[in-house]
């Protein structure tokens, strides 16, 4: 699922389409006007990321009206963070470590750790 | 630029260090410092190597609290800037225990096998401010990142400063 998904994310077109969809639903024809595709290529994209679970349809009147699913991205992202921890986890240690250096009872508050 | 090129994008992160820039440096460039900070709460770092010189390679390790399966994960490269008390450039890559870095297939797709990270140590009044820069994640990650809301700027720097 995850490869799956990244796939879908790894194209540049598709990306531009989840950069675009960020700041709300959009329809195919308002997402292929601000894209160098055409509708039916837009739409093929959509599908893609629709698979891949990235991009939800509603309709909406007549239409059709594409939008972001969080949930994929935020597995994405706790999977990744196996990988790399955040720097703020670890700035808070080193933050955490540094307290105890000062705090220690017998020692100025500039000592040089 | 031709559509099949990845696009990167450089993370930067920056915090103010309630420490003076040597002390700063220290938690960065020894082994015993390093040791006491490296990895999120509830992970220790049993070991560290660092042979502080360009061209010379540091690894670092953290192991996961026993609850989660006690592994340790390692993280090497090699020193390619350094400018005491200024700046620090290297290579990271996500390693075994002998450093050598893992190979692409044990790595989620498109993750760097090896990335350089820039530090750099400011002085701000008698503290530090601290910016890191991993350079160029492909951009497929960089939406996810930015999409989960994660890795915003962590600069608390007036926060602090007009706390004094």
């Amino acid at each position: 699922m995850n490869t799956l998904t990244f796939a879908a994310l790894a194209e540049p077109n598709r990306l531009r389409i989840i950069e675009l969809l960020r700041d709300g639903p959009a329809s195919v024809g308002e997402l292929a006007e601000r894209l160098p595709l055409r509708q039916p290529q837009t739409s093929k994209h959509l599908k893609t990321l629709a698979e891949a679970g990235l991009v939800a349809v509603r309709p909406v009147a007549q239409h059709r009206v594409f939008e972001l699913r969080p949930e994929p991205f935020e597995q994405l992202d706790r999977w990744l963070a196996q990988y790399r921890p955040t720097w703020d986890e670890r700035l808070d240690s080193m933050e955490r470590y540094l307290g105890e250096l000062r705090n220690k009872p017998n020692n100025s508050k500039n000592r040089q750790p | 630029m031709n559509s099949n090129e990845q696009v990167t994008h450089d993370i930067v992160i920056k915090r103010i260090i309630d420490a003076p820039v040597e002390i700063v440096w220290k938690m960065w460039t020894e082994p015993e410092h390093v040791m006491a900070w490296w990895g999120p709460q509830f992970y220790t770092s049993p070991t560290c190597r660092i042979d502080l010189r360009v061209g010379g390679s540091y690894r670092f390790c953290m192991r996961a609290p026993a609850d989660q399966g006690g592994q340790d994960s390692y993280t090497a490269g090699v020193y390619q800037r350094i400018v005491p008390f200024e700046l620090l450039e290297f290579t990271q890559q996500l390693a075994d225990a002998d450093g050598n870095p893992l190979p692409e297939a044990d790595l989620p797709p498109g993750f760097p096998t090896s990335q350089l990270h820039t530090i750099t140590f400011a002085p701000r009044r008698d503290m530090t401010e601290l910016t890191i820069v991993e350079h160029a994640w492909p951009m497929s990650h960089m939406i996810v990142f930015s999409f989960a809301g994660m890795h915003q700027s962590l600069d608390k720097l007036s926060d602090i400063l007009d706390a004094r």
